[in-house]
């Protein structure tokens, strides 16, 4: 048994608890299962922090589920509004990539940072798409910690208000 | 209790915070979480849009669409940046601020994808290892560099889409194609409509279900099957008789793992398909698959013949 497993069983109580915070409900003990096998299957080098790996872990299948079940009722909403402008899979659109992402999306997105800022925007791009640490990102702009996680507060502020706009149209 | 909008203030300084990679305070998040069952719906929520959209910033060019006549000073930094961020890289071109191209690269380290939604609804999927560059003003035109990209080209007659890769030009006609180039050797498969190899020079037409091989002993023409075009996306590569060299180079791509092949097998055909799941798990198997056996090679492996 790896060192992280272990990890897992001492936290297992925790865990269960975490994911029932998240909302799983009864499916909390299929979704720690899930967590379970997802470790094993992973073959990772040493953690440095395996407790908060397996937070994180267990963080991101709850956001996975979420993600899942709402992209399948928006789809379902866009089926049934019919010839709205990005239905996937019209014979005439050359379109093996199903999960092409609506112009509108991406015109909204463009839009929504460009109202944060130059330097926002940058610090959004450098934490959310190059994955940088925020302690790294303020210390390479030289700013200080708190001014990167208010610049990145007011990204996905923007970032979310677009999204509900195009939700709610 | 906290208002409505209380709760969303705090959903998003818990997305903010635990979206950061060293974030550790993960027992009081889960008290929070606790309190009230409108923590987690929200936290959900804001999670979930703020991914959706990160996917169309991501997708956008790595800089905001520069205004007319305010030319944007280059920041020295962003190429530092760019030369840092691990897996995938995006870095402006040079002359990104020049009036007239706009050049911008996209590259994939090896073992990474990623897909480039265009402007026009035309997109393309990098495969690992692939360098493209992109022009701001003429985003009907594309280079690859190197590697592996598929195009899904919203066909436009008026303004047709081209591809340069190499000394070669691709000219779609309402096109789905793949295309790999690696130094010397361009292949191209299509997938949907048609594409125009070259129609300044030999000005081939590829159909669905064609294939070409472009290198130094001139340009072959074959068939391939029309839905494996692209297969790799999926985890799956199709050949027919490719030189176990290039297979050898696009597993390599796929996984991120430098992969070489002994001369004696450099040229030999491999006909079959490769899943690269099984491969990922066990790279030892792809020896078995090629008739071959897998050799460990400083980080990664040798095709060498079997004894």
């Amino acid at each position: 048994m790896s060192g992280l497993e272990a990890i897992f069983l001492s936290h297992r109580d925790a865990l269960l608890r975490f994911l029932r915070a998240h909302g799983a409900g009864d499916a909390a003990e299929d979704v720690l299962h899930e967590l379970w096998l997802k470790l094993q299957a992973a073959q990772t080098g040493p953690i440095a922090s395996p407790t908060g790996y397996l937070y994180r872990a267990a963080n991101n299948l709850m956001l996975d589920r979420y993600r899942a079940e709402r992209q399948s009722s928006l789809r379902d909403r866009a089926w049934s509004e019919a010839a709205g402008p990005v239905v996937p899979d019209r014979s005439e659109d050359p379109s093996p990539e199903r999960a092409l992402i609506a112009r509108e999306t991406l015109a909204a997105a463009d839009a929504a940072l460009a109202t944060v800022g130059e330097r926002a925007a940058r610090i959004f791009r450098r934490h959310r798409i190059d994955n940088v640490a925020q302690k790294a990102i303020a210390a390479e702009m030289g700013l200080s910690l708190s001014t990167v996680e208010a610049d990145l507060r007011k990204a996905m502020r923007a970032l979310i208000d677009a999204r509900r706009r195009i939700d709610e149209a | 209790m906290t208002g409505q909008d209380g709760v969303e203030q705090a959903a998003l300084d818990w997305a903010t915070r635990t979206g950061d990679p060293a974030f550790a305070e993960w027992e009081t998040f889960a008290a929070w979480l606790e309190a009230d069952p409108r923590h987690a719906a929200a936290y959900h929520a804001i999670s979930a849009e703020v991914a959706e959209m990160t996917e169309a910033v991501a997708a956008l060019p790595a800089e905001p669409t520069q205004r007319e006549g305010t030319p944007r000073r280059p920041d020295p930094r962003r190429w530092m940046a760019g030369a840092l961020a691990a897996s995938l890289v995006a870095t402006v071109g040079i002359g990104a601020w020049e009036r007239r191209a706009q050049p911008y690269a996209v590259e994939t380290a090896d073992g990474t994808t990623r897909t480039i939604a265009l402007a026009d609804g035309s997109s393309i999927a990098l495969n690992g290892g692939t360098k493209l560059v992109l022009d701001r003003r003429d985003t009907r035109l594309a280079r690859l560099e190197r590697g592996e990209a598929l195009f899904s080209v919203r066909h436009d007659a008026a303004r047709p889409f081209r591809v340069d890769v190499g000394q070669d030009r691709l000219v779609d006609i309402g096109t789905v194609f793949d295309v790999t180039h690696a130094p010397g050797v361009t292949r191209v498969a299509v997938g949907e409509g048609a594409v125009i190899f070259n129609p300044e020079g030999e000005k081939v037409r590829l159909d669905a279900g064609r294939a070409l091989r472009s290198g130094a002993d001139g340009v072959v023409v074959s068939d391939v099957a029309a839905h494996s075009v692209g297969g790799w996306r999926s985890g799956r590569l199709d050949y027919d008789g490719a030189p176990l060299r290039e297979v050898a180079a696009d597993v390599a791509r796929a996984l991120g793992r430098p992969i070489t092949v002994a001369p004696d097998l450099a040229e030999r055909p491999f006909r079959g398909t490769i899943q690269l799941d099984g491969i990922t798990r066990d790279p030892a198997g792809l020896g078995a698959l090629v008739g071959a056996r897998m050799q460990r090679a400083g980080q990664g492996w040798e095709i060498v013949a079997t004894p």
